[in-house]
């Protein structure tokens, strides 16, 4: 497992590689599937997306963690 | 004869060149890795802020609430999470954005101090924004 597998583009990370790649992918199916999940409980649309950007901040915020731990190669 | 040579030799030695020297690069590795760490600062911290944006608007739009009261009926509901995005996230927040403001400061050699916040104005937003959650939650 080759790092890095993320680079910075402002104040977002860009996968460069697979496992990269895989993460972003993850991360989106999950992002849709809670979206659909609270899409089907809510009352109106507002609703709807309050409840999905708090969840979608949570999402991203996972995401940027990772990014970060795996964006540069480490020098021994 | 020998000490002659030698002292020939010395007046041709000259200092070591070192173009490049280690001390930059350490305070650029110190400051990218400070830049990168406030984007996920910022990430994360943009959790309890939302939290707080919303509990605004609902302080707004239903009468006779306010901001307080309605963060202590979620952090009633919500216990553990209110804990996590109130007081442990702003107090790593705070630990490791004063961590890297601290190794950029030693690094430049005791800069001139507007230098130095212009170069690190977003983790002192971070600390201030950081400090602002502690306090709300404390109240």
């Amino acid at each position: 497992m080759n790092l890095p597998w993320f680079r910075r583009s402002g104040i977002f990370y860009i996968p460069t590689s697979i496992f990269g790649w895989s993460i972003f992918a993850t991360g989106l199916v999950y992002a849709v599937y809670v979206f659909m999940d609270i899409d089907s409980r809510s009352h109106s649309v507002s609703d709807t997306l309050i409840n999905f950007v708090f969840d979608l901040l949570i999402i991203t915020a996972v995401y940027s963690l990772i990014a970060f731990l795996t964006c540069r190669k480490f020098k021994n | 004869m020998e000490m002659q040579k030698f002292e020939e030799k010395l007046i041709q030695m000259t200092k070591p060149d070192v173009p490049h020297l280690k001390h930059e690069d350490m305070l650029a590795n110190a400051i990218t890795k400070a830049k990168d760490k406030s984007i996920v600062s910022w990430w994360w911290l943009s959790i309890p802020l939302y939290i707080v944006a919303a509990l605004s608007m609902k302080t707004i739009f239903m009468p006779r609430t306010t901001l307080l009261s309605n963060l202590h009926e979620l952090t009633s509901n919500e216990r553990y999470a209110s804990v996590i995005f109130f007081f442990v996230l702003p107090i790593l927040l705070i630990i490791i954005n004063v961590k890297s403001l601290r190794n950029i400061y030693f690094l430049s050699g005791n800069p001139q101090m507007i230098t130095f916040l212009k170069g690190t104005w977003y983790h002192i937003l971070i600390l201030i924004l950081s400090a602002l959650i502690l306090i709300i939650y404390s109240l």
